[in-house]
């Protein structure tokens, strides 16, 4: 990694958690099986209205940092101001030519700083969101797990177990016959009758994570869904994890907890910047990641410390962001 | 970094029988997927009609108040202030039929533009075949508009009862509401789905939707027989322009709505309308399937 680019994120934010609760756990391995999953030159191009600046500048290879424009004429001015909001389309890569294997019986952490394109790999890995390029190869069918873009938190929890077990492809004999699992499941007791945006957060994240295990898929994603729930709930989603490992083979975890990542995973992708940095076993490579963070964490306290001119307005969005 | 090149893993995803993702499903195996999910577009679509008016005092009331109010005010203003219904005898029917079916259309055009575009989260987390959004936000629409139907025959028939109007009978062509109505759905299902994809693909459409539906709705005859104001037309316009607005689409639905339930000369059962009712269901749920799925791969990208 070269030292403009570390420059160029020293403004990002650095999310790294460390649970001790999690510390010293190691996934078991498991042996391996056939490829079940390859990801060959995977791009991924949003389209985003209204931000063609921004956008130019990020191309380039720059981190975007709002500057004073040069001064312009006043009728140069009046014919750029609809620019930036009439038919401003731009496109951000936030996936750059990301290629590798999984095979059966793997679990697989994805690391990164906040906007390394960890989730949006995750989703269109699992074919959610279309590639701009490259291709996804799969056996069986991916799941992310997260049905909550389903629920309707206006309608009781009985109801959304059956819209999100439907939206995951169930039947609705399946969905009966799972039903009190998933309510046990999320310990909600009576409140599995009372619309779901009355329930506490806690219990609505129980009750999400509950009805998105019910369906055991070939391929599991899991977004950062451990970090919501107590301490016995998290405990029973790491065996619903090794459990849909054991079936079901492939365990894809994005989380910012090392330590979860540690724990639960025999490899790890660690992406920056749309692109895969490393890919190795656990230990190499959270080791690795651990000493950039913290070599970014200095860089980033050095240089507000050293009050360089050029840092006073990162300075000013950190302390905004503060 | 990767240490295969891409040729090496496209050999190993052949090799192990992998299958490549995002791409479009033949048709008929995506029409076998959607018919599958057919449990899924009744709950979704029933669950969000009534979430729609859950955080009202009066609730699901609104459903059948709402095309209440819109057809009085219409009733008030074309129908007794304008007096615009030439040759109609039971205006109240006449403009009480127009606005709820014709409501139906509209919901389901800016329901489904809106279908894929205001969903995104939804598409971006779960596997399903998209068709299932349009078609669900559709039957939610139909959910509220079956008890609003219920209502509609009973102004009708309430407006026989009053002094200047003559009395409405109830007949076996009642029945023929229903199929009528069913062959709106389908004909809706497939609108639904054009506007899905026209708008997923470009946003701004949505603007757009606005004026074109208030176009459709004087241009259908739904508060006044616009057929009727052919006469007014240049000569040149007239022989087209009367086709056009007697035998399109919603003109033909809002006809049968009518004739079944209304007692006039002028709305008589026809089976030229009942045919041509049933060929527009078809060619355009079949049409808006279509061009639905040849986006399939696309929802969801922005």
């Amino acid at each position: 990694m070269t030292d403009d680019v570390v420059e160029a994120d020293a403004h990002l934010d650095f999310d790294m958690e460390d649970e001790a609760d999690d510390a010293g756990e190691h996934a078991e391995a498991i042996p391996l099986g056939d490829p079940c999953l390859v990801v060959d030159d995977l791009h991924v191009v949003f389209r985003v209205f209204g931000g063609k600046k921004r956008e130019k500048a990020r191309q380039q290879g720059l981190h975007v940092q709002e500057a004073a424009p040069p001064r312009q004429g006043f009728v140069k001015r009046l014919l750029g101001a609809g620019r930036q909001h009439v038919g401003a389309v731009s496109e951000v890569h936030a996936v750059r030519g990301v290629s590798f294997t999984a095979r059966h019986g793997e679990s697989i952490g994805i690391v990164g700083i906040n906007g390394s394109g960890k989730s949006t790999l995750l989703r269109a890995i699992t074919g959610l969101i279309p590639p701009h390029s490259g291709s996804v190869y799969v056996d069986g069918e991916p799941a992310l797990l997260g049905v909550n873009a389903a629920l309707m938190p206006q309608m009781t929890g009985a109801k959304n177990i059956e819209i999100g077990g439907l939206a995951l492809g169930m039947t609705p004999k399946e969905i009966d016959a799972k039903f009190d699992e998933v309510v046990d499941f999320a310990d909600i007791g009576d409140f599995v009758d009372m619309p779901m945006k009355t329930y506490s957060s806690g219990m609505a994240a129980r009750l999400r994570f509950a009805i998105s295990s019910a369906a055991v898929p070939d391929i599991l994603m899991v977004d950062e869904a451990l970090a919501t729930g107590d301490a016995a709930f998290k405990a029973r989603s790491k065996a619903r994890i090794a459990e849909v490992r054991q079936q079901a083979g492939t365990v894809f975890l994005v989380s910012h907890s090392i330590s979860t990542i540690e724990a639960m995973c025999t490899r790890v992708l660690w992406m920056h910047q749309g692109q895969l940095v490393m890919d190795g076993p656990v230990e190499q490579v959270t080791e690795a990641y651990r000493q950039f963070v913290r070599a970014n964490r200095q860089a980033r306290s050095g240089g507000r410390n050293g009050g360089e001119r050029r840092n006073r307005a990162r300075r000013n969005r950190d302390g905004a962001q503060a | 970094m990767p240490t295969t090149t891409s040729a090496e893993r496209r050999a190993i995803a052949e090799e192990h029988g992998l299958t490549r993702m995002g791409v479009r499903p033949p048709l008929w195996t995506y029409v076998k997927d959607v018919a599958r999910r057919g449990a899924f577009i009744r709950v979704l679509g029933t669950a969000s009609a009534y979430a729609r008016n859950q955080n009202t005092y009066l609730g699901q009331l609104w459903a059948v108040l709402n095309p209440i109010l819109n057809a009085a005010v219409y009733v008030l203003i074309f129908g007794m202030l304008l007096n615009v219904s030439r040759g109609v005898d039971n205006t109240i029917a006449f403009i009480v039929i127009g606005v709820f079916l014709f409501r139906f259309v509209e919901q389901s055009v800016n329901g489904g533009a809106q279908s894929i575009a205001k969903r995104s989260n939804l598409i971006r987390s779960l596997h399903f075949p998209r068709a299932v959004l349009p078609l669900s936000n559709v039957m939610s629409h139909l959910a509220t508009l079956v008890p609003a139907l219920v209502v509609m025959c009973l102004i009708v028939l309430g407006s026989g009862l009053l002094p200047d109007y003559e009395p409405v009978p109830i007949t076996w062509e009642w029945l023929l509401l229903v199929p009528a109505v069913a062959m709106l759905w389908v004909f809706n299902m497939g609108l639904a789905f054009i506007m899905a994809r026209l708008v997923a693909i470009t946003p701004d459409l949505d603007n757009v939707i606005g004026f074109i539906l208030r176009l459709a709705m004087y241009g259908s005859g739904v508060i006044f027989p616009v057929v009727r104001y052919v006469s007014e037309l240049p000569e040149w316009m007239q022989g087209w322009m009367g086709t056009i607005l007697e035998f399109q689409p919603i003109a033909v639905y809002l006809y049968l709505g009518r004739a079944s339930l209304m007692n006039e000369d002028s709305f008589v059962q026809e089976p030229l309308m009942w045919g041509l009712g049933a060929a527009w269901a078809v060619v355009f749920f079949v049409a808006g399937f279509i061009i639905f799925w040849r986006g399939e791969e696309r929802y969801g990208r922005d």
